[in-house]
């Protein structure tokens, strides 16, 4: 009896090992795979250079330079917002209909199918509003996408602040404004870009939002107007014409690079504030 | 040449008064690039973007003005001969019916193609070759090619709806180079050596072929204006036509030049 | 997600009216008129999906008065080249895939949150926990040429067809949902109270025995809120699928036959689809939208069901 007991526990042990081990070991293999097949077609002339020839041979700049503008726009255009939904939801909202209904949205806007985000963006910002396949157009809708992200790491990181620090700052007069503004966000500020950094790492991932709202055209963006090709849309038709293999792999790497230099950067980044809040 | 300075490369793109949007066919995208790119350094102060979104995505783009040039893989269909787009015919092309090297099938006849692409024929042993299930490869509606193929091959009857629907050319050609059961077509420009080309009717597809017209399935390569060409997308249509691109890049790009049936005096 | 905790009061009981006695007038409008900003931001969420919902049924709008809601939803052929447009095969290849992922993933990401949460040494999860969080950041598109390039090779050996199919989109999907459900359910495990396992081990329970009749149980509505999450990002996934699943428009014929999902349609036919066409497929936007909203209110409501319990 007890020995059945103690194989069992062996063997239900040894399966969730296998469990753990296993996603790593994917992780490992998708990662390892990407790597190996991609590192060789890494060099200046790849990244730095422009896409020509009948085989997309040569670099992907313009493809980089569209990846980065459209998420560093969306970015400027979702942290105000965000950031301060964060605030009322922390700081002033008091439980009610309201607040969750507002809920309600952000969960609902963070469960939206990309594929759905990508349409809304084509018939309200691209045709709607005559953005056209541009830059803009691909920003203010992956905005949409990161709002909701955005909103709760801000939340959860105001919430983090100790509330004494708040009493302090209202023992000495100050109004509620000024202790949000000079006391709570100041202290709050890590966790905060630590959450920015990792809706922009979701961002830069995205392909069905940006392939329907910043088009497909291979262009080095200078104007918010300008249309241009994300590096994930590149892949995919890279992929999907199955041109250039060794091309594909070299922005699947650069790709995942970026992704995850951003992830690195925020956990870096929270690892830090805590050991410098003890 | 062409690690320009990022910055540099820039200026001249902020003046979209000279932009010129050429989108549509994917088969056609290898030319309209490469002469986009020529075009670009012959003219510093001119821009071609140009994007492959398919054919009949192209002929909606031009019509409504999304983009200057629409480029079709496929003649116009009825519905769209009223929307006032003129025609220049830029090259000639065949679509080959392409099987895995290790497949032993060599030739099949229109009729065969036909009947296995409607799922009437579904095993090789049928057309003589092993006994083994056939792995359909058909390419999306948006493809030119597929609606090229399905007007010469398929008297425009429906295909087998349970097969494979790939969004890409390459695809359907290395789906086909790695599985010895897959069929699929592609256009001739696009065949390699890791998938062998069917004759059809007993006739290899290339350009002596097509040229003389006894290869069946072949077909001519558009770009559409809305209303005649004029200004920069004529200039663009004129230096596609030019002897340099049709010689060099068209030639390049495994198509037939849109001059060669003139000359064999066809 | 779901928990509503409460804004950081001040110490009084009524913060405003006693700041109100100390500060100027000008103070007090200038403190209102930026709560209100506030809100407003906040409130950008529900204009949101409100623009969301409007702009896409909008489009959509047109295929359930003109070809009616029963043709559209319950349609047996997706042809739109010859007029119809029934969505239910695209539907149903929708639910196969995003099932057969859900019972593929479901006991791996429960069974790696198990183990992260109880079993893994420190040194062994402080090398586990990241990985999973980092698989989460892996664009689709790079799951999808994955899936492509290595997984669908595999498959045709195994199915005896092209390997483009549900098996393959399963696979692809299931390691896609795996952080997702991993680890909301590590945060069910951790919230349950130390004592509570203490106390299963006082007794003699074993590990398998403390996880298996304790733990597991006390998560179980986590668990259903992570799987029902982890279903919302399969249904929705959009390239991974497109790139593996074979996009043949009709039912279900076997792991390894072509297949189509709403999603993958969408892309195929957006880029050339016009008129109706293009309207069948801003209407399956709106199904799509629908079923993901169905999805966070039954989150919701389950979550309430756990604070009654409680």
């Amino acid at each position: 009896m007890r020995d059945m007991k103690r194989t069992t526990n062996a063997l239900a042990l040894a399966v969730f090992w296998f469990a753990g081990l296993t996603t790593v070991f994917v992780l490992g293999a998708v990662i390892l795979y990407v790597f190996v097949n991609g590192i060789g077609h890494i060099s200046p002339e790849f990244i730095f250079g422009q896409p020509h020839g009948v085989n997309a041979e040569g670099g992907i700049w313009p493809m980089i330079v569209s990846t980065l503008y459209v998420t560093g726009l969306a970015m400027v255009i979702v942290t105000p917002i965000a950031v301060l939904a964060a605030v009322y939801l922390a700081e002033y909202a008091v439980q009610g209909r309201l607040v969750r209904t507002i809920r309600f949205a952000a969960d609902t806007l963070a469960g939206v199918p990309s594929i759905v985000m990508g349409l809304f963006g084509l018939a309200f910002f691209v045709e709607g509003l005559g953005f056209g396949f541009s830059v803009l157009s691909g920003a203010f809708a992956l905005s949409f996408l990161m709002l909701p992200i955005v909103m709760r790491t801000t939340e959860e990181a105001i919430r983090s602040v100790p509330r004494y620090i708040r009493w302090g700052s209202y023992g000495l007069g100050a109004t509620k404004w000024q202790t949000v503004s000079r006391i709570v966000l100041p202290a709050a500020m890590p966790r905060i870009i630590t959450g920015l950094i990792l809706a922009t790492g979701r961002a830069v991932g995205e392909t069905a939002v940006v392939i329907f709202t910043m088009g497909t055209m291979i262009n080095t963006p200078v104007l918010p107007t300008d249309p241009g090709r994300s590096m994930t849309v590149h892949l995919y038709m890279m992929a999907m014409e199955g041109i250039n293999l060794p091309a594909a792999f070299g922005t699947a790497l650069l790709l995942m690079a970026m992704i995850l230099f951003f992830n690195l950067s925020a956990r870096w980044l929270l690892r830090r504030n805590r050991r410098m809040q003890g | 040449m062409l690690l320009l300075a990022p910055l540099a490369g820039c200026s001249d793109n902020s003046s979209s008064l000279t932009r010129l949007i050429v989108t549509g066919s994917t088969t056609i995208l290898p030319i309209a690039e490469v002469a986009a790119e020529d075009f670009h350094a012959a003219h510093p102060e001119d821009d071609v973007l140009v994007s492959g979104v398919g054919s009949s995505a192209g002929i909606e783009n031009v019509s409504s003005g999304t983009s200057d040039i629409g480029t079709a893989s496929r003649e116009l269909k009825d519905e769209e001969l009223n929307l006032g787009l003129v025609d220049t015919p830029i090259a000639y092309d065949a679509i080959a019916v392409i099987v895995n090297p290790q497949n032993p099938v060599t030739s099949l006849t229109k009729a065969q193609v036909k009947a296995i692409f409607q799922g009437q024929i579904v095993n090789w042993r049928e057309v003589g070759g092993p006994d083994m299930a056939i792995g359909l490869v058909n390419r999306d509606e948006a493809s030119g090619t597929r609606e090229a193929f399905a007007k010469i091959v398929l008297d425009k009857e429906r295909f087998d709806p349970t097969a494979v629907i790939l969004p890409g050319t390459g695809q359907v050609r290395s789906v086909v180079a790695q599985e010895p059961r897959a069929i699929g077509y592609i256009s001739l420009g696009f065949v390699s050596d890791d998938v062998s080309a069917l004759a059809i009717d007993g006739v290899e597809p290339s350009e002596a072929t097509v040229v003389n017209g006894t290869y069946p399935v072949q077909r001519v390569l558009h770009m559409f204006t809305k209303g005649a060409p004029e200004g920069l997308a004529k200039m663009y249509l004129d230096f596609v036509l030019s002897a340099d691109i049709q010689e060099s890049v068209v030639r390049d790009a495994g198509f037939i030049p849109i001059t060669a049936k003139g000359a064999y005096g066809d | 997600m779901t928990d509503e905790p409460r804004p950081n009061e001040m110490p009084t009981v009524r913060g405003d009216v006693s700041n109100l006695k100390l500060v100027s007038r000008a103070t007090y409008i200038k403190e209102a008129a930026l709560k209100n900003l506030f809100l407003l931001c906040a409130f950008m969420a529900v204009a949101g999906v409100a623009l969301i919902f409007l702009f896409v049924g909008y489009r959509g709008w047109p295929i359930f008065t003109e070809v009616g809601l029963g043709d559209f939803l319950f349609g047996q052929e997706w042809l739109p080249t010859e007029g119809l447009f029934g969505i239910l095969p695209l539907f149903v290849g929708s639910i196969v895939v995003t099932v057969g992922a859900l019972l593929l993933g479901t006991p791996l990401a429960v069974g790696a949150a198990v183990f992260l949460s109880e079993i893994a040494p420190p040194k062994v999860r402080t090398i586990v926990r990241p990985a999973i969080e980092l698989l989460a950041g892996v664009p689709s598109v790079v799951y999808g040429f994955f899936g492509l390039l290595i997984l669908r090779p595999v498959v045709a050996d195994l199915t005896g067809g092209l390997g483009f199919g549900p098996l393959t989109a399963w696979i692809i999907l299931a390691i896609m949902i795996v952080p997702t459900i991993a680890t909301l359910t590590e945060d069910a495990l951790h919230s349950i109270p130390e004592g509570v396992r203490e106390a299963s081990y006082a007794m003699g329970a074993t590990t398998w025995q403390t996880i298996s009749r304790v733990l597991l149980p006390a998560a179980k509505i986590g668990i259903v809120d992570a799987v029902i999450l982890g279903m919302g990002r399969a249904i929705g996934e959009t390239m991974a699928v497109l790139m593996v699943v074979g996009n043949a428009p009709g039912f279900f014929r076997g792991m390894g036959a072509p297949l189509s999902t709403l999603t993958s349609q969408i892309v195929m036919d957006m880029p050339y689809a016009s008129g109706m066409h293009r309207t069948a497929l801003f209407g399956m936007a709106i199904i799509l939208f629908l079923v993901s909203m169905g999805l966070v209110l039954t989150v919701r409501l389950l979550s309430r069901l756990r604070e009654d319990v409680s």
